[in-house]
């Protein structure tokens, strides 16, 4: 099974850099006079293209993290990831329906912006927990 | 499905990682060929049945639950 939608293993370390660039920006994000927020009256203002360019940096970095080719790529890895990823959605839509069970007219947006990256992030986290989980079962059948 | 993978290495003397090297996958894989957490696909089966020199069904049985 061959894995033709993944980028090359490089981009891994690209989505890296983007996601810790993207990261002291949007912490100091009051400091530097923005809010965050998307567009609000209009768009193409300051606010929205700060935004706009940290959404994307944060998104695509995220992307690349997430659907870079492994060192090996093999088949096993490729079923590991297709399994994870199914796993994250399903996790993401039980987090997001319980999240807008109890969201009221204010919240929803945040929950909205939250659920961006959420997908990702999860998928993210649970494959390099299994990976790392493989590579210790390894290492306990060589003790 | 189970396989004998474990007992045609100790007779060709190779390891895990020599036998990943040979057929181009990562040693995590063959541990989980080994140990049944995962199933190969037909491909990866008749390459590890071509290092070992037999036919897939020698290497590889199919179990009643199958």
């Amino acid at each position: 099974m061959k894995a033709r939608f993944l980028f090359p293993y490089w981009c891994k370390f690209l989505g890296i850099g983007l996601f810790l660039v993207h990261l002291p920006v949007m912490l100091l994000k009051k400091q530097l006079g923005f809010d965050g927020a998307p567009a609000g009256d209009s768009i193409f203002n300051s606010n929205h293209s700060f935004f706009m360019i940290t959404t994307l940096t944060m998104l695509s970095g995220l992307v690349l993290i997430a659907f870079s080719k492994e060192r090996i790529e093999d088949e096993q890895i490729t079923q590991l990831r297709m399994d994870t990823l199914q796993l994250s959605i399903y996790l993401n839509y039980v987090v997001l329906i319980i999240s807008l069970a109890f969201t009221n007219r204010n919240d929803f947006w945040d929950v909205m912006r939250v659920n961006m990256w959420a997908p990702l992030m999860f998928f993210i986290l649970l494959f390099r927990w299994k990976l790392y989980r493989n590579n210790s079962i390894i290492k306990d059948d060589a003790a | 499905m189970k396989n004998s993978i474990r007992i045609e290495r100790a007779i060709k003397n190779i390891t895990q990682a020599d036998l990943a090297e040979l057929i181009g996958v990562s040693r995590q894989t063959i541990n989980t060929i080994e140990s049944n957490r995962y199933v190969p696909s037909t491909v990866l089966a008749l390459k590890i049945a071509r290092v070992f020199g037999k036919p897939v069904e020698e290497i590889f049985n199919l179990e009643d639950t199958d």
